[in-house]
């Protein structure tokens, strides 16, 4: 299994721990993630678009016909940079001009984007081409039900029409894995809720308010932890969690781990394997738990 | 038998006085009745005012007289004015009445033009090609054929009830075929109705009492159609009767079988909020009573064991090897009325239905109603229910890929109100709120029933409702209240989903069946929108109630009415007029190819095998005249009365005669609609070049590549084909014609583009003439068709011809 | 909230031309197909912090009150969940579309109600065309603004905390291979930005 790997901006420094974990587990898992050479920035969802269209798309386009060069399916981490390239996908498509202006860019970079290639987000592949028994077999230590809250976001599952991969009001992928590596999951009403972390250096109150309601709901559930699929949610609901009890004087004190970094501790690695210590909200006690 | 020598009398109308008339003002009458005279074979050629008046009748019938006339041409005003009134004419003098032709010169020339100069030849044209196609008219005889009086009515629901009831009052005999063990239909499962609170089976049940007791209905329950042939008047049906495994003459309905059955399975009729046995009866007043066992579930037949019903049984009714039966019956009109089905909300996947027992839909609410409201996941009594809206209704794309309505259900808003208020009245304090997008009140009586419902203490919400998400055992409700501009956020007990109505499945293979259409939304399309309501597209087959679109019980009523009626009209005189203008097959020429059998829109075609192969036979009952096959046969073997080859081919050459203008367009026009839009467009004192001249055509699939070639050979620079866009010779089979022929016109030399078409509603004639207008200009401007090529054309022509008569 | 008028919607409030821009804008289509319904106003996880619900936005455009729509804070705090795209019964694109009228508004210099908004994307753009991919601390500096004091310590303390967890890094990032990577952003320049 090996897949021209995307990382995007963040897995090399605000999520470290997200590409780290990934890494291990995929080791683990036999997956082959060749990174995209010279690989750029996807466009971050709308963060370039609003200031210039065509370089958003020019931008998603270049990485797609690298991963087209290399003659392999794009695998992502990041659920912000999924959505943004299947959305550039998706709209040279179906907007010809759009196309022939992207084509004559790429073309004078010397590349070629045919649309062949397809964008999938790690979870597709671990589902789909891993499978749950495969992941089920490498389990070393059992999490015993462990509770956990399963963080979905945004751009991982909508809209359907342009991302194809989990159902967008009830998504079960998550789950699934969870399960298979002997969590328990935890049903609370905002797991498919945005946090509003792309207001987060711009809005930081209106994104600490819809954070909050989260971190809240998935606290009274009585969650052990919170894993999610995308660097933006994670920045948001674990560095920003200190800022959010003091700014609403509330006490929450939740784990936010990245999924993978929850498989990696089933499959019996270390915490240096997967950077638990770089997550702000303190994970040793949840490393602890997993194995007493 | 000696060809009879035509004796043509022309007949040309001012429609006024002098040179005021409505067609002497702007076409000059005494030139045109010269050119019409020296035509060879006529023998008399008049004026007069008003030709349609008694005195010009008399003139027509004096010349038949006086003259031996054999042939029958008037040139005035559109056929669709008097066309009978000629016709009887001319039969009073004892003279066929399909030997007449009407020249319309008035609202496709003296109306369209202005100047005399230009409108004149114009009409002398379409006298010309007038007297040259009377000149090859043959005559025709009406038949009778006998109908059968008995009617098939397909789906037991209160339109198909009802319909049985109307029809066979008016002394029919009726057949009425439900699906399922009993009629009844979604009405059986109300409780009360909207607006005037009736309990729904106060008013079903008497009906189904009626229909089971009246001796001239039978019902076939457990029954569905899987073939419908013969033709209009004389319809041959096959229905498939499922077995009961009980004998519905022995069973009393004691129901000492279900008390006894160990299985118990999810009731159908309770939409999965009950229960019943695998040997049941789908509800207490069912019709006809019997019980029926469900095959799937029982334990005899799936591991061939238990019987404990037959055990009990006193009346010695169950029947284990009961067999599936195969009925034929012969009708003379079929109506279908198969009624609706709840589209599963399952599919708009953020009200969670399917995650939560108490998210329900508005069917199934009925039935909590019915049985005595409580929540599904705990039994309490409910205390706060919202009523959500326009679920999976009203919409146009759906980013989940699942089915959905464009079109608004109809009565989802009245439904909600009445169980709001049937909620309140059972469950104090009780708090029901509505989201909706529009409240839809309609009917007779509803807007006082909802402001009625408003002074009651519904709660109401303008904005869809955004979420439904199960919480902590409640069900919180997400929406806007887009009247306030703020989002409102709610627990409730329960969730009631008005879920959109779709055509009850299998509508759209019983419609290909009978070989009537359905439309985009999937319901039966009728004949036409307004003024045609319950006919569809084939003779003797209607169609009633939510068949046809979701609709409230009243409008079915009223609609299964209306169909008794036109089933009444349709039977009523025990015999139907068989139209002479129908195809004929010459059974020398046909090989049995089945082309024909491909193309016809009517069901007309039959196999009908014979000693070395099968041949061809139109059946004159099913067929409506439009001519696609004449053209489609490879061997020629078809021809179309009173539209045949040589009356066709006629019209079209019209006379050699000096061309009086260029480019001269011959545009053939489909005789119903499209006919009807061009005189409207007279009417209306529109205009258009003088260079476009109409052929009239039972539908422009009547017209191949022989007669265009014709047309460019007898001088045509161009050619138009207008077919009626409700017409059977649809815009997507008429694309298709007419590129094949654009294909054949390049192989002799002639620009395919010549040739243009379009399709037209009645209203729309400024299309029309628009088509007219753009495609004059574009004929200008590349010139006239090239004489070496029309000479060509000419010889072609001439030895295609000959080829047939050898 | 209100538009800004006296006292009624007046024709001179309404631009025709503007609708037809927007319905050529990727995202507004199809715009016209909105019946107003409200799925995506209470769909929306921030239209609380909103001076127009997206639906009020969709009827502005309707209207073609291209001053009033370009003013709202509504078309900057749109944070392209796609809650509402998904659950929208027409199918209208609502936030490809408030990118689109972000866009509009930075192009024809419309005062932001939010004025740090378009000075982030137009930082991102820029650092982005620069490096190739994103520089967090050079964005922060971008946008970093005295007047708003509490805005700018919550992104420093943002900041020291990642930069303690050694998530931050100060040095640039660097896409191999320049030529490539420069060249795209001259040509994306010159062919304009839609």
């Amino acid at each position: 299994m090996k897949y021209a790997y995307f990382p995007g901006c963040s897995i090399h420094t605000t999520a470290k721990e997200y590409g780290i974990s990934s890494k291990a587990v995929s080791k683990v898992l036999g997956i082959e993630l060749v990174e995209i050479p010279e690989w750029n920035c996807c466009g971050a969802m709308d963060a370039v678009y609003a200031y210039n269209p065509l370089l958003s798309i020019s931008l998603s386009a270049r990485n797609l016909a690298l991963a087209e060069s290399m003659k392999m399916d794009v695998v992502t981490l990041c659920s912000a940079c999924f959505f943004t390239l299947s959305r550039a996908h998706k709209l040279l498509r179906e907007d010809s001009e759009l196309k022939g202006k992207v084509d004559k860019l790429l073309n004078e970079s010397g590349l070629q984007y045919t649309g062949e290639v397809r964008v999938r987000h790690f979870l597709d592949v671990l589902i789909r081409d891993v499978g749950l028994e495969n992941i089920a077999k490498n389990v070393k230590v059992k999490l015993d039900g462990l509770k956990v809250a399963p963080y979905y976001g945004c751009m991982l599952i909508r809209p359907p029409n342009i991302v194809h991969f989990d159902d967008p009001e009830h998504p079960k992928s998550m789950e699934l894995i969870i399960e298979a590596i002997g969590g328990k999951n935890v049903d609370y009403i905002y797991k498919t809720r945005c946090c509003g972390a792309s207001l987060g250096l711009t809005d930081g109150e209106v994104m600490m308010e819809m954070t909050k309601d989260l971190l809240l709901e998935a606290k009274n559930a009585n969650a052990d932890c919170i894993a999610l699929p995308c660097p933006l949610c994670h920045l948001n609901m674990d560095a920003k969690q200190k800022s959010i009890e003091s700014t609403f004087d509330i006490k929450i004190g939740m784990p936010i781990v990245f999924f993978t970094q929850l498989m990696g501790m089933a499959f019996g690695l270390n915490p240096k394997e997967l950077a638990l210590n770089k997550n702000c909200v303190p994970t040793g006690k949840l490393f602890k738990q997993i194995h007493d | 038998m000696v060809k009879q020598e035509p004796k043509i009398g022309v007949y040309i109308c001012r429609c006024g006085c002098d040179v005021e008339g409505n067609i002497s003002a702007t076409v000059d009458v005494e030139k045109v009745k010269e050119a019409a005279a020296s035509i060879n074979g006529v023998k008399i050629a008049e004026v007069y005012e008003y030709v349609c008046s008694n005195p010009g009748q008399q003139m027509i019938r004096d010349g038949i007289k006086e003259h031996g006339l054999n042939r029958i041409v008037v040139a005035a005003c559109s056929p669709r004015m008097h066309l009978e009134t000629f016709k009887r004419n001319v039969k009073q003098e004892g003279l066929n009445p399909y030997l007449l032709e009407i020249a319309n010169i008035r609202e496709q020339c003296s109306w369209i033009h202005e100047d005399k100069k230009l409108a004149t030849p114009k009409a002398i044209d379409l006298v010309v090609r007038a007297v040259e196609r009377a000149r090859n008219l043959k005559p025709l005889e009406e038949k009778t054929v006998k109908v059968n009086r008995a009617a098939l009515v397909i789906g037991g629901g209160i339109a198909g009830i009802n319909a049985s009831v109307e029809l066979a009052d008016k002394g029919y005999q009726v057949y009425l075929v439900e699906k399922g063990p009993s009629i009844g239909g979604h009405m059986a499962q109300l409780g009360k109705t909207f607006p005037t609170l009736d309990c729904s089976s106060c008013i079903l049940t008497p009906k189904m009492v009626y229909v089971a007791q009246h001796p001239l209905i039978k019902i076939f329950s457990m029954s569905e159609v899987t073939k419908v042939e013969g033709s209009p008047g004389n319809y041959k049906i096959t229905i498939r009767k499922r077995p009961r495994f009980v004998d519905a003459t022995k069973c009393t309905a004691c129901g000492e079988c279900a008390k006894k059955c160990p299985i118990t399975v999810k009731s159908e009729f309770e939409v999965s909020l009950g229960q019943r046995k695998a040997i049941y009866q789908p509800f207490r007043q069912a019709v006809p009573s019997a019980y029926s066992i469900d095959k799937e579930h029982c334990l005899y037949f799936t591991k061939g064991v238990c019987k404990v019903c037959q055990k009990f049984c006193k009346a010695n009714a169950v029947d284990f090897a009961q067999q599936e039966e195969t009925i034929e019956l012969n009708v003379g009109a079929i109506v279908v009325s198969t009624g609706y089905e709840i589209l599963d909300p399952y599919g708009v996947r953020q009200y969670s239905y399917g995650l939560h027992p108490d998210v329900v839909t508005h069917l199934q609410f009925e039935r909590l109603l019915v049985q005595g409201l409580h929540r599904p996941s705990n039994k309490e009594q409910p205390k706060k229910v919202a009523f959500i809206l326009c679920v999976g209704s009203r919409m146009v794309e759906n980013a989940n890929d699942s089915d959905y309505c464009e079109y608004c259900c109809n009565i989802g808003c009245m439904n909600a109100i009445k169980e709001a208020y049937v909620f309140q009245k059972e469950v104090p304090d009780a708090e029901p709120w509505v989201f909706y997008t529009d409240i839809r009140a309609h009917g007779k009586g509803y807007e006082e029933f909802y402001a009625r419902l408003r002074n009651h203490g519904v709660r109401f919400i303008r904005g869809r409702a955004a979420e439904v998400v199960p919480n902590n055992g409640h069900l919180r409700v997400r929406a806007a209240d887009t009247l306030l501009g703020m989002p409102i956020e709610e627990d409730f007990d329960m969730v009631v989903l008005s879920s959109g109505l779709v055509p009850s499945p299998g509508t759209e293979t019983l419609a290909r069946m009978i070989g009537i259409h359905t439309g985009s939304d999937g319901f039966i399309l009728e004949r036409h929108h307004k003024l045609r309501p319950v006919d569809t597209q084939r003779e003797g087959v209607y169609a009633c109630g939510c068949a046809l679109g979701p609709k409230d019980i009243r409008e079915t009523i009223t609609e299964s009415m209306a169909v008794a009626s036109q089933v009444a009209t349709f039977l009523g005189k025990g015999e139907v007029p068989v139209s002479a203008e129908v195809a004929i097959v010459d059974e020398k020429k046909c090989n049995g190819c089945e082309e024909c059998f491909k193309f016809c829109p009517a069901r007309a075609v039959e196999k009908v095998p014979s000693t070395f192969r099968t041949r061809m036979e139109i059946n004159p009952m099913s067929c409506t005249g439009c001519g696609i096959c004449v053209p489609v046969c490879p061997k020629d073997a078809i021809d179309l009365n009173h539209c045949t080859e040589e009356q066709l081919m006629a019209q079209i050459r019209g006379v050699e005669q000096k061309d009086d203008v260029s480019p001269k367009i011959l545009a053939f026009i489909e005789k119903n609609t499209a006919y009807a839009s061009a005189d409207l467009a007279g009417q209306t004192r529109a205009h258009y070049g003088p260079n476009i001249r109409i052929i009239s055509v039972p539908s422009t699939g009547r017209v191949g590549f022989k007669h265009l070639l014709q047309a460019f050979a007898s001088g045509a620079d161009g050619v138009v084909f207008v077919e009626g866009e409700d017409s059977a010779f649809t815009g997507d089979k008429l694309r298709e014609h007419v590129t094949h022929l654009k294909k054949d016109l390049q192989t002799v030399g002639v620009e395919p583009l010549r040739l243009v078409s379009t399709t037209i509603t009645i209203p729309q004639y400024p299309k029309m003439v628009d088509t007219f207008e753009v495609f004059a200009t574009r004929v200008s401007k590349i010139g006239p068709l090239s004489p070496k090529v029309r000479l060509e054309i000419g010889e072609k022509l001439a030895k295609l011809k000959e080829g047939e008569s050898r | 909230m209100k538009p800004n008028h006296r006292h009624a919607i007046t024709s001179q409030m309404m631009d025709k031309s503007f609708l037809a821009d927007v319905m050529k804008m990727r995202g507004g289509q199809n715009i016209l197909d909105c019946i107003q319904c409200g799925v995506c106003a209470g769909s929306c996880p921030a239209s609380w912090a909103m001076d127009f619900t997206p639906m009020q936005i969709v009827r502005m455009l309707h209207l073609g009150m291209k001053e009033t729509v370009l003013s709202s804070s509504t078309i900057w705090i749109c944070a392209s969940c796609y809650t509402c795209a998904t659950r929208c019964p027409r199918g209208i694109d609502i936030p490809l579309l408030m990118s689109a009228l972000k866009n509009t508004a930075i192009k024809e210099k419309v005062p932001a109600r939010i004025p740090i908004k378009p000075k982030f994307h137009k930082s991102f753009a820029d650092i982005v065309q620069k490096y190739g991919r994103i520089h967090e601390p050079e964005l922060f500096l971008k946008i970093a603004n005295k007047t708003d004091m509490h805005g700018l310590m919550e992104n420093a303390t943002l900041g020291w905390t990642l930069l303690r967890k050694g998530k931050l890094r100060l040095k640039a990032p660097k896409v191999n291979q320049k030529t490539q990577w420069s060249s795209l952003f001259k040509n994306v320049a010159k062919e304009g930005s839609n």
